[in-house]
């Protein structure tokens, strides 16, 4: 019964537009588009790497140098040790920790209120809904001292907890997965119902697997949400070990400020992991927010 | 989580009210067990804070201090009186914020498209074109910001260097335009900046999703149009843009309440200079609160802001609709 | 962790700021939100009790968190004082956090509020009435009397600006004054004196004409809070202005010897003494870089400098371009933060630290600080780290702001003018006076707030 809507999402392939005559020109015009696009994107993340290889007086002569002249990883050296001052590493391993268990919560509630507020029927729905929209429009500042307040009653400060529950009350991953399930045709969750399933059978077994995109965004979403918050873990974190990587590379820069080598290695160590992550699930991440299909 | 243990067969019944003929069969109480999870979060940590912080606005409240007298509405008040502390500072705050908004997110909605269209076609090295696309968005506004006050810096950034290395200084002079080009100490130069490292950073999010838009357009349409004689053109103009409507309206909304949140720019790069042009709402906010400490009156602004992008966004959505009936 | 029951007799547990609206429950910091246990013994009585001899400590073991900014080159050196004290107190643990300054201060009330502040933390001279009157510190009358410190020991400003309210809330640990450094080959090479910078108006003038003919921009005048408020402030000074009236009542930035100061900022951009929009930190990086002869920056910069390799560099205290000699200069004070839960072992145990490293504070000197102590100032020992010892001459005509809450922000707007201006986005005097009228109206409202 998951087989319709696969079938569904893997034919609509991309229309091939090429008529074939294309000149020589305008294709020519296309990669050199191309290239010098490709430049601009990848150009500053290789200036942060190159930068960080030189010297300081070197990274602040003018003009720059391109290519450091003499290779140095000494910016390296007290970013890499698990127990510097300036801990990059461990800083990435909380990141990585937070965002990670803060996207399985979000997908593991924000998916199960969506079911309901899309696709079942009760009184309060529409309030509910409402609700949840409306607050999407409301400035993190109101929320940042009373939750303040709560952690600490439920005694998470300083621990991973205080990053990865509050955010996942966020307004944006119900109703972007409810607008997804309320598009999913209704008759393979009749069929499961002739076929005796209930409710969390039909959510589990039919609707989830026919979701596998929408929820393969959200969950980058949710994840790339977390990994950039720089402003809730400054204050709810205290030990500098417990740091996540954008509150660790604010200390960083306040430690390094004129020393641009030091700050560009931090960086980089910050986003080569994360990188290379991307380049291994790229092609599933893109493709599944490319197959989300996101029908208001 | 076992919620329904009911046999739907048996007490399962027919949904009279719906106006669609798909049977609902749950008990009751199945809709809130599966809204449970979400609601504990969401009352303890969005909808308690967000009341609570009502009440805030309606006092001048500071946690530290004992007394934190009840104001009635004059946070709200102070906001439209020309004569108070906060009136500049907000209205500032939400001048620059609107600038940004109204300066990206055209950008971050038009480049996007364009692109999409241009990665949709087949070609050899498709998939990576749009991993390099993506590819910023998934550093984080930390090291972005750190990268461009490096890169920006009028003296010793290397994009200053680049523009004299390959001779664009002179032609830059010959236009009347000073090198080297101060692009966070004056304006235009530090919105150009914001604007231009945020359409660098988030531009492969949307370009994505119009991906995704663009694979659901049949292509059969486009096949119709060829026939009909349609150029490239037209066929984005008559089958492209409708079939993209409906993302398109996603995509402004989103674009529009991410940039009206503008904030770990403006902090990062330009710290809100030169003088307090790039300081945003957000930025106001939260020295007004957290560096300030007047926490009532940062509360005020924050559903001021709040009722802004509600109208805004409900403008959004009626805009698009409005052109769809046309 | 120790068990020993609270003294609520000692005025230690005390936030006695609130006594003259009649001692409220002083520990429901959280009223609204309910935080909880309310500290015992709020209403009692308050006398100086000052009984424990503080230079030593003999309770049981305790644990104390001390919490400062010093993510720059100072940090090392204050690390390696914690870890000296924790070797020789074997009863008393420090473990230091070290955060932004930015974050520290809109943090540490969130985390006191919440009891996870830390015992002892360090601010600026002028923070400390503000936290004083929110209650995120408390007095250290009964500390400085038990340690014996006064007046006597330490420079009169500095021990004054710690008071707020009739109240001691901060022990001085340094002061750290704008200093005059200088690149000497550069002076050298525009055919200047590299051991005898100018010191005056008229030969710092002669100087800067002397380096432009070199082509050389020789001083580097910064839009930002660091360097360019501080230079302005030292300068506003000099020209005999002020930036408040006495008791902080009043902005005075907008008279006439604060134009003065700033158009003389200016002009040096208008005479081409300095390129326009200096980004941040790219003055100090001039100077290294032997791009610019003249750098006022604070005294920690001085060991950033010795760190780079075969640059000629000299400091002084600021030339006097105004007529007075006046220089910039903050101050880092201990202060012990208010406790839900007070315990009276680690507030003894806190006063030993604080004098412990008071008294090392020489150390403290090498990481680029001038001490706060007399006797440490003017030891063999101190004259010996020369670039510091010429910095501590001004030491004897600093100012600090007036002991008022909430005067920080006024110095948001006092930046922004300084910003407006050298960026030549407005005239001196019209950006001084726009920011003196925001300044006015914030320092009327916290007068309601704080008085309350």
């Amino acid at each position: 019964m998951t087989t319709t809507l696969a079938e569904r999402a893997s034919g609509s392939a991309a229309p091939d537009r090429q008529t074939g005559a294309r000149s020589l020109f305008s294709s020519a015009v296309f990669w050199l588009f191309l290239a010098v696009l490709t430049v601009i994107f990848i150009g500053p993340i290789l200036w942060m790497f190159l930068t960080s290889l030189k010297t300081n007086p070197e990274a602040t002569t003018i003009p720059p140098t391109i290519l450091p002249e003499q290779a140095t990883f000494d910016a390296y050296d007290s970013l890499l040790r698990l127990d510097g001052s300036y801990p990059v590493l461990r800083w990435f391993f909380n990141s990585l920790l937070a965002a990670t268990l803060h996207m399985l919560l979000v997908l593991a509630v924000a998916s199960c209120a969506a079911y309901a507020l899309a696709r079942l029927r009760f009184r309060f729905r529409g309030f509910f809904f409402v609700v949840i929209v409306s607050t999407l429009f409301v400035p993190g500042f109101v929320f940042l001292m009373p939750n303040y307040l709560i952690i600490d009653r439920l005694g998470w400060l300083d621990t991973v907890w205080a990053l990865v529950v509050p955010g996942a009350a966020g307004a944006f991953g119900v109703f972007f997965l409810r607008q997804f399930f309320a598009m999913l045709p209704g008759e393979l969750e009749e069929a499961a119902l002739i076929d005796g399933a209930n409710q969390w059978q039909i959510f589990t077994r039919v609707v989830l697997p026919n979701s596998k995109p929408a929820l393969a965004t959200l969950a980058v979403l949710s994840f790339l949400t977390n990994w950039n918050d720089f402003i809730w873990p400054i204050y709810v974190l205290f030990s500098p070990e417990r740091l996540t990587l954008p509150a660790g590379l604010r200390l960083l820069q306040g430690a390094y400020t004129t020393d641009y080598p030091v700050i560009m290695a931090g960086a980089f160590v910050a986003s080569v992991p994360v990188l290379i992550l991307f380049v291994f699930t790229q092609r599933y991440v893109i493709e599944g927010v490319s197959r989300s299909g996101l029908k208001g | 989580m076992a919620t329904t243990a009911t046999s739907p067969g048996r007490t399962g019944r027919r949904d009279s009210t719906g106006a669609t003929s798909r049977i609902r069969r749950h008990a009751p109480w199945t809709p809130y067990a599966f809204m449970a999870p979400f609601l504990a979060i969401f009352i303890t940590f969005v909808a308690a804070p967000a009341v609570f912080g009502l009440w805030m606005s309606l006092h001048d409240w500071d946690y530290m201090l004992e007394v934190k007298p009840f104001v009635g509405f004059a946070n709200y008040l102070n906001l439209f009186d020309s004569t108070s502390a906060a009136f500049e500072m907000f209205w500032n705050g939400i001048r620059a914020t609107g600038i940004f908004t109204v300066a990206s997110v055209p950008l971050l909605v038009g480049i996007p498209l364009g692109l999409a269209v241009l990665l949709n076609r087949r070609f050899p090295g498709r998939t990576f074109f749009r991993a390099v696309f993506f590819m910023p968005y998934v550093l984080g506004v930390a090291v972005v910001g750190l990268l461009f006050r490096f890169v920006l810096d009028p003296n010793i950034g290397i994009l200053n260097a680049a523009i004299d290395a390959v001779g664009l200084d002179s032609l830059l002079n010959a236009l009347g335009v000073g090198t080297p080009i101060p692009w966070i100490t004056a304006q235009p130069w530090a919105w150009i900046s914001l604007v231009a490292m945020t359409v660098w950073w988030t531009l492969g999010f949307n370009t994505i999703i119009y991906l995704a838009g663009l694979q659901d357009i049949p292509a059969e349409l486009y096949d119709a149009a060829k026939v009909d004689g349609a150029s490239s053109w037209q066929q984005f103009r008559h089958v492209t843009l409708p079939g993209l409507r409906s993302v398109l309206v996603f995509v402004v909304v989103i674009t529009v309440l991410a940039s009206a949140n503008m904030f770990g720019q403006s902090v990062l790069v330009t710290g809100g200079g030169p003088g307090d042009s790039t300081r945003t709402a957000l930025m106001v906010i939260l020295g007004e609160g957290l560096e300030s400490f007047r926490m009532g009156s940062a509360a005020a602004m924050s559903y001021l802001l709040a009722v802004f992008l509600g109208i805004v966004s409900i403008i959004n959505v009626l805009a698009v609709r409005e052109r769809r009936k046309s | 962790m120790s068990t020993t029951p609270r003294h609520s007799s000692t005025p230690l547990t005390r936030r006695r700021f609130l006594s003259a609206t009649g001692a409220l429950g002083a520990g429901t910091l959280l009223a609204a939100c309910g935080g909880g246990s309310a500290s015992p013994g709020s209403g009692s009585a308050s006398g100086p009790a000052a009984e424990p001899a503080a230079d030593t400590y003999d309770g049981p073991n305790v644990e104390l968190e001390f919490w400062n900014g010093f993510t720059g080159g100072d940090g090392p050196y204050m690390q390696a004082l914690v870890d000296a004290f924790n070797s020789e107190h074997e009863n008393v643990n420090v473990r230091m956090t070290v955060m932004e300054w930015a974050d520290y201060y809109s943090k540490l009330p969130a985390a006191v509020t919440s009891g996870r502040g830390p015992d002892v933390g360090i601010m600026h001279i002028d923070s400390l009435s503000t936290n004083a009157a929110r209650n995120v510190i408390m007095p250290l009358d009964d500390v400085a009397a038990a340690l014996d410190l006064n007046a006597s020991d330490f420079a009169e400003a500095v021990w004054n600006a710690g008071e707020y309210a009739g109240q001691r809330y901060g022990i001085p640990l340094d002061v750290h004054p704008l200093g005059y450094f200088y690149n000497k080959q550069v002076l050298a090479d525009a055919g200047l004196d590299p051991e005898d910078p100018p010191m005056d108006r008229d030969s710092y003038e002669a100087a800067l004409e002397a380096l432009k003919s070199a082509g050389v921009a020789g001083h580097w005048m910064s839009p930002h809070t660091f360097t360019g408020s501080m230079t302005l402030q030292s300068l506003i000074w000099q020209f005999g202005g002020s930036l408040f009236n006495d008791d902080g009542t009043e902005v005075t930035w907008d008279q006439d010897p604060a134009i003065e100061a700033l158009t003389w900022m200016v002009d040096a951009i208008n005479n081409d003494y300095s390129p326009s929009d200096v980004g941040q930190d790219a003055d100090a990086i001039a100077l290294q870089n032997g791009q610019t002869a003249f750098n006022w920056n604070g005294i920690w910069h001085i060991n950033t400098l010795k760190e780079v390799s075969g640059l000629e560099w000299g400091v002084a205290p600021l030339p006097n371009i105004g007529g007075t000699q006046a220089a910039w200069a903050g101050s880092h004070n201990f202060v012990m933060t208010s406790q839900r839960r007070p315990d009276e072992n680690k507030l003894d145990a806190a006063r030993v630290f604080i004098n412990w490293v008071s008294q090392q504070s020489l150390d403290w000197a090498e990481g680029g600080q001038v001490p706060a102590r007399s006797s440490v100032r003017e030891s063999a020992e101190f004259q010996e780290l020369t670039e510091q010892a010429a910095l501590a001459q001004q030491v004897d005509y600093l100012r600090f702001p007036p002991a008022v809450p909430g005067i920080g922000d006024a110095f948001a707007d006092f930046d922004q003018a300084l910003n407006e201006a050298v960026l030549l986005t407005k005239e001196p005097a019209k950006a001084l006076s726009d920011a003196a009228a925001r300044a006015t109206k914030k320092l009327e409202e916290n007068r309601d707030r704080y008085s309350e």
